[in-house]
């Protein structure tokens, strides 16, 4: 629990506590100022406070990380103020008690306060010295009457600050939240769910679900996607890119079908019903040839689909046109006067051109 | 593109024309021209009093949220019916033959949706961050604003946009053959600022991020790329993303083909490997003449286009200044040169770039030329910080074949007849 939701339980005159000063209110001041001492070897702070062997913390609130100028910091620190992080009582927090840990590489030897009390209490102290942190005598010494809808509205824009993290913000899921969103499946099965399901069970669920688009035997229905066939056809005119023929991996059949199937009424399958469609469409692409054959989590990893080998890293920097870059031809690159080769009005499939789907040839999806 | 100087002409929109009765014989007139002299006793929109000139027009709050003029009624998105089998997953077009400058309009930047616009409330919006992380996180829009911002223009390019041009010319106009890209500008929160405040795991070395809509949309992106330049957006060009542009949030990787920019982006799961979806194995990967298909081919590569003079804008006057318009853009960074050939290729100038150069956004570039009135085949061939320049279609063909589909980036040549007509066509 946050530091400013402790007030909140605590149920002090929070109305008035600017939201900056959470946790240096939780803090006592005095007993800071001793904890402190463990710091004065390497760090000054006060008035004329200069640098040691760290920096001075005057006004160390509100400064990014490695932010000081005139002091030199280990490459780390510098990075983490790349990175963002600024020093509020969060982040004083996580680094005082781990410093090593929050930021790989800072040269602070300090190995980190163990006790919270003493974290909220040196930091309190800080705060004292910095003009971006009010401190806890202002918060206490801050008229009480403010309006009711302020403390709602206050309330409501904390009640996601959390411990740990940059800066605080958002709240930790719940594994019953992960686990509604995550349903992703990956080729090495991780993710797959317990189930299983038939050849037969799978053809029912087809025709009811499945077939309105994409055919009774997955050949499609209009320009919906075709499911099964098309073997041996990559290397064609008018190649046909199925399951059985193009599809690298079993599991992203799963996965889309679970996910974004039946189109118009998404995750209303059941685990199992997208395993026996999985098995039907393995059957359509006379990849299993059994009715009875069943699917499961069990045996997934079994099932290869044919086309697998024949995917390739993206390697278009070694086209010759990409590898031989330099200076482009300006004058006289071609040898003669250019002809027309091609002219869009022959085919003509321009929207409102007339028979514009004739012959048109071409695919987004 | 109105900058006809030196014309010595009043500059007559064609619609003036046809009411003053002067519309003279021929294209030149049908393209909407100027006239070559002026009138005897004065051009009556001059010396004439216009209804809008004397009543009073509309007052303010009319349109609370403004609209174009009536006139650019014909400025916008369009689709190809045949291309796709139903509207929900489908794709349009950004209307570039209408445009000037670099930024697109949100109103017309093209769409391509799975399962249609999701239509969710920013305030039942969450964004989740899990798998290989520290800790597993959840946001609400009202988080994430509180997140430093930052604003970046980039261009989106679909990854399909040339598509149909692979066994040559088919559609007459810029806006079907180029029109799958937009530019705006993005306000939002770097997702290396989100990753960090979860705590990427070492392992940690691929990033899913999924989609709300109906078709929980998702793609694998490396983790080099997640922490470099990829922005979580809220707004486009100042104002909320647009529905139909993944409103409240959208993932913006800029560069990257259009698909793996998730819409309605609602979880972002870290993990040790790509997942291998849909959209990266059935679709989204470019089948060679071998057989073969490369996968994971995420940059755009460099890629102009003329937009002015096209097919659906034709040159509208006759001999004289001409001002040759169009864009160029690379996922690799800056465009830094365009080159603009107006004999099918065999000779060429460099053109001019206009307004901001900003990596991996649009560039806007002109040729100002003295048309002699003879045929022109049109070419623009842009290059980019790298020195990558756009090959030909036939280079393209020979390196791919043509069942691609997608990765179409050859020069494009348009026709310019001497009545001003202009046709999408192929070279030798």
């Amino acid at each position: 629990m946050s530091k400013f939701l402790k007030a909140l339980a605590l149920g002090t005159t929070l109305a008035a506590f600017p939201l900056m000063a959470s946790g240096a209110a939780a803090g006592d001041i005095d007993a800071g100022q001793k904890v402190f001492k463990k710091c004065t070897a390497c760090h000054a702070v006060g008035d004329g406070a200069k640098n040691k062997v760290g920096p001075q913390l005057n006004d160390v609130f509100g400064r990014a990380a490695g932010g000081l100028d005139g002091y030199k910091y280990s490459k780390a620190m510098i990075k983490a103020g790349e990175d963002g992080i600024v020093w509020d009582d969060e982040s004083l927090s996580a680094y005082l008690k781990k410093p090593k840990e929050f930021i790989k590489g800072t040269k602070m030897a300090f190995a980190g306060l163990r006790k919270d009390a003493d974290l909220d209490n040196v930091i309190a102290y800080l705060a004292t010295y910095s003009s971006a942190a009010a401190t806890g005598e202002d918060t206490s010494s801050a008229p009480a009457a403010t309006a009711p809808e302020t403390v709602v509205a206050r309330a409501a824009a904390v009640t996601s600050l959390r411990d740990g993290g940059i800066y605080g913000i958002g709240r930790v899921a719940l594994p019953e939240e992960i686990a509604a969103w995550d349903i992703d499946i990956r080729p090495d099965g991780l993710g797959l769910p317990e189930g299983s399901g038939t050849v037969a069970d799978g053809e029912v669920l087809y025709t009811d679900n499945c077939a309105v688009c994409h055919g009774d035997f997955g050949e499609a229905v209009g320009r919906w996607p075709v499911l099964a066939g098309g073997h041996d056809t990559l290397t064609e005119d008018r190649p046909e890119k199925t399951i059985g023929s193009y599809w690298p991996y079993l599991s992203t059949v799963y996965d889309y079908v679970r996910r974004a199937m039946p189109f118009g009424n998404a995750r209303s399958l059941s685990d199992d019903d997208v395993y026996a469609i999985t098995a039907y469409l393995l059957y359509l692409n006379d990849l299993v040839d059994d009715e009875d054959f069943e699917l499961s989590k069990a045996n997934f990893l079994e099932v290869r689909l044919p086309n697998e080998d024949n995917f390739i890293p993206d390697d278009r920097l070694d086209e010759v046109h990409y590898a031989e870059k330099g200076e482009p031809c300006m004058t006289d690159c071609k040898p003669g006067p250019v002809e027309i080769t091609m002219r869009a009005r022959i085919l003509d499939v321009t929207p409102d051109s007339g028979d514009d789907d004739a012959a048109a040839v071409g695919a987004v999806d | 593109m109105t900058d006809t100087k030196g014309s010595g002409s009043p500059n007559l929109s064609r619609r003036s024309l046809l009411k003053a009765g002067l519309a003279t014989s021929g294209a030149v007139a049908a393209a909407g021209a100027l006239p070559a002299t002026a009138r005897a006793g004065g051009d009556p929109l001059i010396t004439e009093i216009q209804d809008w000139n004397r009543y009073l027009g509309a007052g303010v709050d009319e349109a609370p949220y403004g609209m174009p003029s009536e006139f650019e009624a014909h400025v916008v998105r369009r689709n190809v019916p045949w291309l796709t089998a139903d509207t929900v997953a489908s794709i349009n077009f950004t209307p570039l033959h209408e445009l000037d400058g670099i930024i697109t309009p949100n109103g017309i930047c093209f769409e391509r949706h799975h399962g249609g616009v999701a239509e969710i409330n920013p305030a039942d919006h969450r964004l989740m961050i899990n798998g290989l992380v520290d800790t597993p996180l959840v946001f609400t829009m009202k988080d994430l604003k509180r997140f430093p911002r930052e604003n970046h223009v980039y261009f989106l390019e679909c990854a399909a946009n040339g598509g149909m041009e692979w066994r040559g010319s088919q559609l007459n106009g810029c806006q079907f053959t180029h029109g799958m890209i937009h530019n705006v500008m993005y306000t939002g929160v770097k997702l290396k600022t989100l990753l960090d405040e979860a705590g990427v795991k070492t392992n940690g070395k691929w990033l899913l991020p999924e989609g709300a809509d109906a078709a929980h949309m998702t793609r694998s992106i490396p983790m080099e790329k997640a922490l470099d330049d990829c922005l979580v957006a809220f707004k486009m060009n100042g104002e909320a993303l647009r529905p139909e542009q993944g409103y409240p949030l959208r993932l913006v990787v800029p560069g990257w083909e259009g698909n793996m920019w998730v819409k309605w982006l609602r979880r972002l799961e870290v993990g040790d490997q790509p997942w291998h979806h849909r959209e990266e194995t059935s679709k989204y990967t470019d089948l060679l003449e071998t057989g073969k298909a490369r996968r994971f081919t995420w940059v755009m590569e460099p890629k102009s286009v003329i937009t002015s003079p096209s097919p659906q804008a034709p040159v509208g006057h006759g001999k004289g200044p001409m001002v040759i318009s169009g864009l160029a853009w690379s996922g690799n960074g800056r465009i830094t040169r365009v080159d603009v050939s107006l004999d099918g290729g065999r000779n060429w100038t460099t053109a001019r770039i206009d307004g901001p150069s900003l990596s991996k956004s649009l560039h806007r570039f002109y040729l100002d030329i003295d048309w002699d009135g003879s045929e022109l085949l049109l070419q623009s061939r842009a290059m980019d910080e790298h020195g990558f320049y756009q090959p030909t279609k036939d280079e393209l063909r020979a390196a791919r074949g043509e069942n691609s589909i997608y990765h179409n980036n050859g020069i494009q040549t348009w026709y310019v007849q001497k009545d001003g007509a202009v046709e999408n066509v192929e070279v030798s």
